[in-house]
């Protein structure tokens, strides 16, 4: 470090390949503009931000009656009524993420191929295109609210539908993209052997692309199991049904049980989902690199 | 295979031998669709709804699609509101997530810290939303600031993940340098990995901004202000063409801010 410093003391001294030290300037102003913008908002918003130095100590506190409620004997009334209610609701909320998943699913793979440009003529994909970027502009509430639960009425059923026509947008982007993606030859060897465009699909560009589209499926799975919550909460069932209610009544224990089976149940289930799709991305040696989720495009 | 060893010259034309069967596809499939018949009886599936039911939906639908759009500006209060809290978790909540990504990576953090850190992440990210404003909603009373307390929980979750995937595939060499003129893990992460992660942490943070607009809507419903508040309201009284017009407002919103941010981050990377 020393010898840097005397080396930049003089001009007389720099040796001629040391370059200069880009200039500093740009990422300050960036710095303190974003700063200036967040003391803004925090000004400008209407929160009573002296609640804060109360908080921790009630967080406590309630964090404390939670443990009792995790921790006392499962096995006695009324703890025992806490994990089979929220057991019960958490699969409600699995059932309903995995049938949505799975219409998303049988939905979406037909039109992945209708907006691939590799496969579909330009006017289809950009009408195809144009519909899943609606469909991934709607939130998944909306749809339940407006469509799912006028026609089908509360319960897991609106919930799963409306989580289906969700997936189908980022779905069918995805897996669109996957198909785009696949290595060329192997479609042309198909087709160069008189492959009809059907069984070039089917032959030269499914194989390629399933592993991705697989693991775009486990991957919606997992993020429709929290973005069924929201549903429950409006009377779609599930798990969000139970947690508005115990947070509605404020029975802390009741809340450390629900909380409790929920973490439980989604970690579980995400390792299980991470390591499948590890598998089919990776094939059975593992051989292919570490996969990246595509979580910056799920939304 | 055979056609490779030696000794063995498969005759010219023959074709290679086809492979077996992959019995841990079928197994997969089996799974799969047993799991797929028990959920659709779980929760009664059925279309039948679709027509017999399809007029109850109809009064519904017909509101959502004559959107109200003056209320859209009745409620500008509320939108600003909205912005501010997705200002305020996204900054506050990147920040602490990149201290948490540091300490979630094996390139930064020792071998114990890492794991410990992995396990509160996946913990963290367990919770859905509506859990963590539900949460603070009863903690500091429904308004903003359970909202922003809410989003920030939230955003460490996505944020740190991400950026601790980045750390994890830095390029190992600048790191070594700085280990070789000696540096601290805390000089090291400073000069050595941060720069490098940075491109990829502005436009997750641009991400999370993005995301928190989208949550607003969660957010208000649960008690955490802002224009999903306005909704709860309009929800509880069947004000259908007043969401519907918000929702419209809202998907334009990300739309413009989805196009700016991508801008922002084409010239930052």
């Amino acid at each position: 470090m020393s010898g840097h410093a005397a080396l930049a003391r003089g001009p007389v001294t720099r040796p001629a390949g040391v370059p200069k030290a880009p200039s500093k300037l740009p990422k300050t102003l960036g710095m303190l503009t974003t700063l200036a913008v967040l003391l803004l908002c925090i000004w400008a918003v209407d929160a009573p931000w002296s609640r804060l130095l109360d908080a921790p100590s009630a967080f406590a506190d309630y964090l404390r009656l939670m443990s009792e409620g995790v921790f006392a004997n499962p096995t006695l009334e009324p703890q025992r009524d806490y994990w089979v209610t929220a057991g019960e609701a958490m699969l409600e909320s699995l059932q309903m993420a995995w049938v949505g998943t799975m219409i998303g699913a049988v939905l979406s793979f037909p039109v992945a191929f209708l907006a691939a440009r590799t496969i579909s003529p330009a006017p289809v994909v950009a009408v195809t295109r144009m519909l899943l970027n609606v469909i991934r502009a709607i939130p998944e509430l909306i749809i339940a609210i407006a469509i799912m639960m006028p026609i089908f009425g509360f319960g897991p059923l609106a919930g799963a539908l409306a989580l289906g026509v969700g997936s189908v947008g980022t779905l069918g982007k995805l897996s669109s993209e996957a198909i785009e993606a696949v290595e060329p030859r192997s479609v042309e060897a198909v087709s160069s052997t008189g492959g009809s465009k059907l069984q070039v699909i089917w032959w030269g560009v499914v194989p390629q692309a399933m592993p991705e589209i697989l693991a775009f499926w486990l991957y919606r799975f997992e993020i429709n199991i929290r973005a069924g919550a929201i549903l429950g909460a409006l009377g779609a069932g599930g798990i969000g049904s139970i947690l508005s209610q115990v947070f509605r009544l404020r029975n802390w224990e009741q809340v450390g049980v629900t909380l409790a089976v929920i973490i439980i149940v989604t970690v579980i289930v995400d390792q299980i989902s991470a390591r499948v799709r590890h598998r089919i991305i990776a094939g059975p040696k593992g051989a292919a690199s570490e996969h990246r989720d595509p979580v910056a495009e799920m939304g | 295979m055979t056609t490779t060893a030696p000794g063995l010259k498969a005759p010219s034309g023959s074709r290679p031998p086809k492979p077996g069967p992959r019995w841990a596809v079928w197994i997969g499939i089996a799974v799969a669709a047993l799991i797929s018949v028990y959920c659709l009886v779980a929760i009664e599936f059925t279309l039948e709804p679709l027509v017999t039911n399809l007029t109850n939906g109809q009064v519904v639908i017909e509101q959502f699609l004559n959107p109200n759009w003056e209320f859209v500006w009745r409620v500008r209060d509320q939108w600003l509101v909205t912005l501010e809290i997705a200002i305020i978790a996204s900054l506050v909540g990147c920040a602490i997530a990149l201290l948490l990504a540091l300490m979630a990576s094996k390139v930064t953090a020792p071998t114990a810290l890492y794991r410990v850190m992995k396990i509160v992440l996946a913990i963290q990210r367990s919770l859905p939303d509506l859990a963590w404003v539900l949460m603070f909603a009863a903690i500091v009373g429904t308004g903003p600031l359970a909202g922003i307390l809410a989003l920030i929980m939230f955003n460490i979750g996505v944020a740190a993940k991400l950026t601790a995937e980045s750390i994890d595939a830095v390029d190992p060499g600048p790191v070594e340098a700085a280990q070789a003129v000696g540096a601290t893990g805390m000089q090291r992460a400073r000069v050595a990995v941060v720069p490098q992660v940075m491109p990829s942490f502005v436009s997750y943070s641009f991400y999370v901004f993005e995301l928190n607009i989208r949550a607003s809507l969660v957010i208000g419903i649960g008690g955490g202000g802002g224009i999903g508040e306005v909704i709860r309201v309009q929800l509880a009284s069947f004000n259908f063409e007043n969401i519907s017009a918000i929702v419209v407002a809202l998907v334009v919103v990300v739309f413009i801010l989805d196009q700016l941010s991508r801008t922002i981050r084409r010239r930052l990377i």
